[in-house]
């Protein structure tokens, strides 16, 4: 799920960027710093949006640096446990596929793949129906449900499932 | 069990006898108040209580008095009086041992003892009271009313305590032997005996009366070739007739059942209540030993259960037989479990009838009076051939039962003795379960309070639940084996037991009891019990250590090739060869690794760009073009490439550098001025300061743990290679390098005196100088440190340059100077880390052991043929420019190998050369004392390390080990060795980096190798921490020399 939130963070900039723009390097270390990374509690940092404030500087004793309190709007992703997401499959293999959304890897066990779907190993390992209607093979698009998730420092990575109502392929890149 | 002394009494005598008696007990419990309250809490204990309660005051008595004990026993009315009771009571517990035989006997006073009002429902008690007024006669009958006041009397709070459930652990610790009561004593006897001989002494205590002075005797059907006797002392038992005269006795051992033990002796083992249908269990004895067997009928008269096996049948061998062939009479092969194939047996035209069982209804097929069904063996075994206790089934085990379409119904009735098996404490606050049997199955709910075998659970609100039962609302108390814990999907967990302990993952999936994770780690998936599972957050890999090496480590390989780890077996482990053109794996033996890689070099990629470990590259070219990630290892010109999405090989991708392009900037261009130096630098580090003697020559035990230390990623203590200064003590003031911690002591190496010294870590003041924080990365000496194949490191070292240098030429330039400071002490030290890099003992670790005092090392290496250093050896010294007298002696003079004139002072030829060496080669040691003396010998250490002709050396070629004797040490620095100890074994050419100098021990003929006695011969008279004692051979002085000096003479 997508957020659009204010954080804070303590921007440490160095003395040569002092000056007129100031602001700008500022704003641009923040960018460059913040976005794509992954915290826990908020999930992927997708953009800054916005700056709310930026705090007094303080000079730090012996580097010179200035450290900036500064307050940001961004927008956030996190995938929750129950989420319906829909995701490009990167890999799939005879445990089952891995799809993306974004930066969040989404594993669909074979066991969380309907039981009429197989596995076809081969050049394109694929999962296919047994009637080859449905085909999920690489860049195959899905709508999964999250069913588990696991946040590491720098990663969020979770277990999804097809194996429900209105999940599955959504898009096909061999018919499309 | 057997009690009592005393003849056959008059049955008057006996009556009144009675009364006294009681009259005794009832003191006796307001003496000993907590021994009648406990009394009788189990039937167990109620035996021994019974016991103990008449028993116990002559105890008292016997230990307050200290009277002998022929004495107590022989006088004493009153004693006396009480051993017709004791006898009636050997009866009554007899019987109930034995059989009921006496029962019926009994029988016609039952009616007597409903007289007596003695109606306690409590089996034991009730024979008890039925026997206690065995000996009276009906004209007896105006007591009666008497005797049962007190028989009430006496037995009412026993009673009353009988069905009291709330028996507290501190009574029935009460109840428990200690140091005063009698002992018990195992003897031998018999086979099959065991009940004679307990009847043998019965009679003889009927018979000798108090002479024979043990307690009781137990004979316990389970235990065979013993019998437990009871006496205060052992000479009871063995001399004073107890067990004399018994021919079924074998006094010769007599044991001592410690007390601890003693309950276990009397306690019963359930085990008729464990066997019922379907219970695990496993065959003891025959072809099926060890073998999973479900059980499916019991016939608890008969002692025979019906089990249900996979059968493990050679129908070749059986059709044979039924034919009436001769059949092979061998017994050595065991044929594999299979299911039985009706069609098979029938193609190999063995009978198979079908018939239907008349009680089950049930088909089988029989073959040769074998039961099969469904390709199971149906087999009647006694009960005594199979183990029903701690039957932990196997998944696997589990699975091949399964037949197909019999899927989760077998399962579940597997489940009973899965959890008969599951450890203590089991169940925590919070668990999340779901019953499995009984009327709340598949209630979910969750843990409140576990208390023995009941587990009280918070049901699951459900609405339906709530509006009509309010019994929802509280907890339930549910019988643990009724409970299973339970997961959902998604759940994180951790597996706490079982083969796959340790390992974390994510549940997708869950059948019943059987959990499916998806591993953290090999993102496969991972089939476990849920009772095995612990919900958890934390993410681990199970396990990834085996000795120093760990999952995803870069390790050097047996023969020279090396791999990346990316899995850690139990005892194995998995490695991704460093072979770029196809994934190779294999299974390596952790003996078969040399050492860990764990030295950062830079390669270039396709276009030159420098590659760092941590450096995203994407792969153009090969198999897995197109992948792209971070740099793991880099080693001989091959990237070890980490792809989160490459799953084989745990998402490692071996290339070669140039079939890679770096993507974005090198992560470490930011850092690279400062850093780079310590990364080149750390090519090759000669330190600063030449080393303590001690450290080459051989890996000493002290030197060789904290290597090891070193080279393990955890348990790193920070401290570990920084230098410090020693604030108090005898050495306060100096500085070192710590080299090893264990504890609260700190082991330095100082840098003035060449010596390590132990200090306590509160004395040192560790913030002198930070180390390098690559210094993780130089551990080079890893390889040289494992005492297994040390002399192969040496060799890397020198491919190192070999390979890297000739591809990018700055990389010398750069480095020649670089490492001229290093040298150079008065060079000015400007990235000083660097410098610390050199000077940090993990570095040292490289060259220090073979190369004794590195400085003298690169002369050595530069000869050594095969280097890579040997095209440009003068160049790169004179280039160096480096003040450092010893490199020109060596440009200069081409023979400065001392070894090669074999006499003792081989120092005196070249020692111009050398002594000029020393103050350059010394600088960190201003104004030492020691200074001067050592410098000879790390002069010494500048020829061929050390070697001299004559002395003992272990040479280590091609793989193995042989002692040899040095015969001559040739220019190079190698040496002619003669194998075997006597000079009739071959000859060979030994590189000093192949052998190393045995170590002698004490009273060992001694070589001196290096300081001004080199050369000189002696006696090994002492060992002292790390100085050897030695008398000299010539001069007869007593001189105390440092061990690693000391080679050993044959």
């Amino acid at each position: 799920m997508f957020f659009h939130i204010v954080l804070e963070r303590n921007m440490q900039l160095h003395p040569r960027h002092f000056g007129r723009n100031l602001r700008e390097n500022l704003v641009s270390k923040l960018v460059k710093d913040v976005e794509g990374t992954c915290s826990g509690r908020h999930g992927f940092v997708v953009a800054i949006t916005g700056i709310e404030n930026v705090g007094k500087g303080l000079i730090r004793d012996g580097t010179g640096f200035v450290t900036f309190p500064v307050k940001y709007q961004c927008v956030v992703f996190r995938p929750f446990k129950g989420e319906i997401l829909e995701a490009a499959v990167t890999m799939v293999n005879k445990m089952g596929f891995f799809a993306e959304t974004g930066p969040v890897q989404i594993f669909v066990s074979n066991h969380l793949i309907p039981d009429d779907m197989e596995f076809q190993s081969g050049d394109m390992p694929n999962y296919t129906t047994s009637d080859g209607s449905v085909k999920i093979q690489k860049d195959s698009e899905v709508r999964l449900k999250i069913i588990g998730t696991r946040v590491d420092a720098t990663e969020i990575f979770c277990i999804g499932t097809i194996k429900d109502d209105f999940l599955g392929v959504i898009n096909d890149p061999t018919t499309a | 069990m057997a009690r009592g002394r005393g003849e056959e009494d008059d049955d008057i005598e006996d009556e009144e006898y009675e009364d006294d008696d009681q009259l005794l007990v009832d003191e006796d419990y307001d003496e000993d108040e907590d021994v009648g309250r406990g009394r009788g809490s189990s039937s167990k204990k109620r035996r021994r209580s019974d016991f103990i309660d008449d028993v116990a005051e002559e105890d008292d008595e016997e230990d307050e008095d200290d009277v002998d004990d022929d004495e107590l026993y022989g006088g004493g009315g009153k004693k006396h009086s009480k051993a017709p009771r004791v006898g009636a009571q050997f009866f009554d517990l007899e019987a109930q041992v034995d059989s009921d035989e006496e029962e019926e006997e009994d029988e016609g006073e039952d009616d007597f003892i409903v007289e007596t009002g003695a109606d306690l429902p409590d089996e034991d008690v009730g024979r008890r009271m039925h026997r206690r007024p065995l000996p009276l006669r009906e004209d007896e009958q105006e007591d009666v009313e008497a005797l049962e006041r007190s028989i009430q009397a006496r037995y009412a709070r026993s009673s009353h305590t009988e069905y009291d459930e709330e028996t507290t652990d501190v009574e029935q610790q009460a109840l428990l032997p200690s140091v005063r009561d009698p002992k018990l004593w195992m003897v031998k006897c018999a086979i099959g005996r065991e009940r004679e001989t307990a009847v043998c002494l019965m009679q003889k205590c009927i018979d000798k009366g108090s002479e024979l002075q043990i307690r009781s005797v137990i004979a316990l059907d389970q235990l065979k070739n013993y019998i437990y006797i009871e006496a205060d002392k052992e000479a009871h038992v063995r001399e004073l007739q107890a067990v004399k005269g018994l021919r079924t006795i074998f006094a010769a051992k007599i044991m001592l059942v410690p007390i601890r033990e003693m309950t276990d002796v009397l306690s019963v083992e359930s085990k008729a209540a464990d066997l019922s249908r379907d219970t695990w269990v496993r065959m003891k004895i025959g072809t099926y030993k060890g073998d999973l067997a479900q059980v499916v009928d019991v016939d608890n008269v008969r002692q025979r259960v019906t089990v249900k096996l996979i059968p493990r049948i050679d129908l070749q061998a059986l059709a044979n037989k039924l034919e009436g062939r001769e059949v092979a009479k061998k017994k050595a092969f065991v044929p594999p479990p299979r299911f039985m194939n009706v069609d098979e047996a029938r193609e190999l035209h063995i009978c198979v009838e079908r018939r239907r069982n008349s009680i089950t209804g049930d088909y089988f097929e029989n073959i040769g009076g074998m039961l099969f069904k469904d390709g199971f063996l149906y087999k009647t075994v006694s009960m005594k051939s199979i183990s029903a206790h701690n039957i932990k089934p196997t998944f696997d085990e589990l699975e091949k039962f399964q037949t197909p379409g019999n899927n989760g119904e077998g399962e579940m009735v597997g489940l009973s003795t899965l959890f008969a098996n599951r450890k203590k404490n089991h169940f925590l606050k919070g668990d999340a379960v779901i019953v499995v049997k009984g009327d709340l199955k598949n209630l979910k709910g969750w843990v409140e309070k576990v208390e023995e075998e009941n587990v009280h659970i918070r049901p699951e609100m459900k609405l339906s639940y709530l509006a009509f039962n309010d019994v929802f609302q509280k907890t339930l108390a549910v019988n643990e084996k009724e409970l299973c814990k339970y997961f959902e999907p998604g759940n994180h967990v951790k597996v706490v037991s079982g083969t796959k302990e340790g390992a974390t993952g994510m549940v997708v999936k869950v059948e019943q009891h059987v959990l499916i994770i998806l591993s953290d780690t090999t993102k496969e998936h991972i089939r476990v019990f849920a009772d095995d599972v612990v919900e958890s957050s934390e993410v681990t890999t199970g396990v990834t250590k085996i000795g120093d090496f760990e999952l995803h480590d870069l390790v050097l390989l047996d023969n020279n090739s090396f791999g990346v780890i990316i899995r850690v077996e139990s005892e194995a482990f998995q490695v991704l060869k460093g072979v770029p053109e196809r994934p190779e794996v294999s299974l390596v033996k952790l003996r078969e690794i040399k050492c860990k890689l764990d030295k950062k070099f830079n390669v270039q990629d396709k276009y030159r760009n420098p590659i760092s470990v941590k450096d995203v590259v994407r792969i153009l070219e090969g198999h897995c073009k197109g992948k792209q990630g971070p740099v793991e290892h880099i080693y001989r010109g091959v990237l070890f490439v980490y792809d989160r999405h490459h799953l084989e090989h745990a998402g490692f991708i071996c290339v070669k550098a140039d079939s890679c392009c770096i993507v974005g900037g090198s992560r470490s261009n930011g850092n690279r001025n400062g850093d780079s130096f310590s990364r080149f630098g750390s090519f090759k580090t000669p330190p600063r300061v030449p080393p303590s003697p001690r450290r080459f020559a051989r890996g000493g035990p002290p030197f060789d743990s904290s290597g090891r230390h070193r080279g393990g990623r955890g348990g790193h203590d920070a401290l570990i290679g920084t230098t410090v200064k020693i604030r108090q003590g005898p050495f306060k003031g100096y500085r070192g390098r710590v080299v090893d911690i264990k504890g609260q002591s700190v082991r330095v190496e100082l840098e003035s005196q060449m010596k390590v010294v132990t200090v306590d870590r509160n004395f040192i003041s560790d913030n002198v100088v930070i180390s390098t924080p690559t210094r993780d990365t130089s551990r080079y000496g890893m390889g040289s440190e494992t005492p297994m194949h040390p002399s192969r490191t040496p060799l890397h070292l020198y491919m190192t340059p070999m390979r890297d240098p000739g591809a990018t030429p700055i990389h010398d330039g750069m480095r020649t100077p670089m490492r001229d400071r290093a040298w150079n002490p008065y060079a000015p030290m400007s990235p000083p880390r660097d410098n610390w890099e050199e000077g940090n003992p993990a570095s040292w670790g490289t060259s220090l052991q073979y190369q004794p005092g590195s400085p003298p090392s690169r002369a050595y290496e530069a000869p050594t043929p095969g280097s890579g250093w040997a095209s440009t050896p003068g160049g790169n010294y004179s280039e160096a420019g480096t003040p450092r007298d010893s490199n020109l002696a060596y440009a200069n003079a081409p023979s400065p190998y001392m070894p090669s004139t074999p006499s003792g002072q081989p120092m005196t030829p070249s020692s111009g050369f050398y002594i000029p060496g020393t103050p350059g080669g010394q600088p960190m040691t201003p104004g030492t004392g020691g200074l001067d003396i050592m410098s000879p010998v790390i002069g010494a250490g500048n020829e061929g390390p050390w070697f001299m002709p004559d002395i003992l050396v272990n040479v280590h070629k091609s793989g193995d080990e042989t002692l040899g004797i040095i015969q001559e040490v040739l220019q190079d620095g190698s040496c002619k060795v003669g194998l075997g100890l006597n000079d009739s074994g071959d000859t060979i050419i030994v590189m000093p980096s192949e052998m190393e100098i045995v170590p002698p021990r004490k009273s060992d003929k001694i070589k001196i190798m290096g300081g001004s006695l080199r050369g000189v011969t002696g006696k090994l008279i002492g060992v002292d921490g790390t100085d050897g004692i030695v008398r000299i051979d010539d001069s007869l002085d007593v001189k105390i020399l440092d061990l690693v000096m000391l080679a050993k003479l044959p």
